[in-house]
């Protein structure tokens, strides 16, 4: 059997019991999966003024921006419920988290409406056009 | 590499964030199936796509993942080092049985869909015949008998031809209400958007679409479909580079073991034409640029569960 024939299905039911956490898309990458205190030490740094929030991360600013998730869209955060022995084998993921906006960062440079994090969220108008079915 | 600290590999993450539609959510009846990520052919690449069949298979989506180099998410107290960000959209499913059909028709003869939308590889393809956006909308691309209860169809290019338009104008009236950039105010590869300029051209915005729906049909039929709307082939001034460049530009996935540059739509537009003149190339230059910086955001992923 080719691992093309296999599947990945979201347990949607867990969709229930996922938290609503704050997401933040960062303009760097860290080299870590897993815990961090981010209440702690980089939420209340955040500061807004106007339109703009701005952080110190790491002796770093940054300037973000608050992004709805596009009109009849939800974020989702997937997690594999286990992980498994092969490639050939089926995997399940479940929802973990929830969310409706995140704030993504910039280093240095303002955010604008040029960013690519948001034009990637006019993508589903586009695909809306393109894939919506034609009239008879 | 252009970094200068070495960075630790990855290491398979367990975990992604997705923008998905409402639509995808609905938890229905309990017994239809749960949504399932699932590799079907990708109809312009022949390569293998990460798509998403819905609850109970009745729709079908594309998986397109949104990366940029230096991208890490904090997600409540956790760091995701994978600053990947997943967009699931809805996919015409005609489009992804386009390719069975049309290939079918060599025999010229009506046929069961279920014989035609077959395919060893990828085995998933089958539960496209289950979207109600398929089966209610193959005439569009089909000739359709009936024979007693059974339903029998065959490939028609005119159809096929007809719908296509149709969906190119569908986007460009999108296009035109949105602030998507389609002329000249895209001019470099770094993507830096000028505001919609009054003056983009009727063409400008029918080679567009017509660059935005060529992601999802065969390179001979997005040939066809540009003679169909009347535009003239255009040659890129990327025709100088060389191929190993090329392969890099391309936004499709890439399938080892396969001639993928045979089918990469990207490469269509590059044979040269006869004669040129100046507004030709001026168009071919904005145009390209144009197509590139939509697609180029947005890679149909192969691999997304690794």
């Amino acid at each position: 059997m080719s691992a093309n024939s296999c599947v990945t299905s979201v347990r949607l039911d867990s969709i229930k019991q996922a938290d609503k956490p704050q997401v933040h898309l960062l303009p760097c990458e860290i080299e870590h999966d897993g815990p961090a205190e981010v209440s702690a030490f980089f939420t209340p740094t955040m500061k807004e003024r106007k339109h703009e929030v701005s952080v110190s991360f790491r002796g770093r600013g940054m300037k973000g921006h608050e992004l709805n998730c596009p009109q009849g869209y939800t974020g989702l955060v997937l997690k594999e419920v286990q992980k498994p022995a092969s490639d050939q084998e089926d995997r399940i993921v479940k929802v973990s988290s929830v969310f409706h906006n995140f704030t993504y960062w910039n280093l240095e440079t303002p955010p604008t409406s040029d960013d690519g994090v948001v034009r990637a969220m006019e993508w589903p108008m586009l695909a809306e056009a393109i894939h919506g079915p034609v009239d008879k | 590499m252009s970094t200068k600290k070495k960075r630790s590999a990855h290491t398979k993450s367990d975990s992604w964030v997705v923008i998905a539609p409402d639509s995808m959510l609905h938890t229905g009846s309990s017994e239809d199936s749960d949504p399932a990520f699932t590799k079907l052919r990708n109809p312009a690449t022949e390569g293998s796509s990460l798509y998403l069949f819905g609850r109970g298979d009745d729709s079908v989506y594309e998986v397109k993942a949104f990366t940029e180099e230096f991208r890490s998410w904090f997600i409540k107290q956790t760091v995701q080092r994978d600053g990947k960000l997943l967009i699931v959209t809805p996919i015409d499913p005609l489009f992804l049985l386009l390719p069975y059909i049309k290939s079918a028709a060599t025999e010229g003869k009506f046929q069961p869909l279920k014989q035609m939308v077959m395919d060893e590889v990828y085995p998933g393809c089958t539960r496209l015949l289950q979207c109600k956006q398929g089966l209610d909308f193959i005439h569009h691309v089909a000739d359709e008998k009936e024979v007693g209860s059974l339903k029998f169809h065959r490939y028609n290019q005119e159809k096929t031809m007809d719908w296509l338009k149709k969906k190119v104008q569908r986007t460009v009236t999108t296009l035109k209400k949105s602030n998507v950039s389609v002329g000249g105010g895209v001019k470099s590869s770094t993507f830096v958007r000028v505001k919609q300029e009054a003056d983009a051209r009727e063409e400008d915005y029918l080679r567009y679409a017509h660059g935005l729906i060529s992601e999802y049909i065969s390179e001979d039929l997005s040939k066809d479909l540009l003679k169909h709307l009347q535009l003239p082939e255009i040659s890129s001034p990327k025709e100088t580079e060389p191929p190993s460049k090329k392969r890099k530009l391309s936004d499709k996935p890439v399938e080892a073991g396969e001639d993928y540059t045979k089918f990469n739509s990207s490469d269509f537009a590059r044979k040269p034409p006869k004669k040129m003149t100046a507004a030709q190339k001026t168009l071919a230059k904005v145009d390209k640029t144009g197509m590139k910086s939509m697609a180029s955001f947005f890679k149909p992923f192969t691999n997304t569960f690794e």
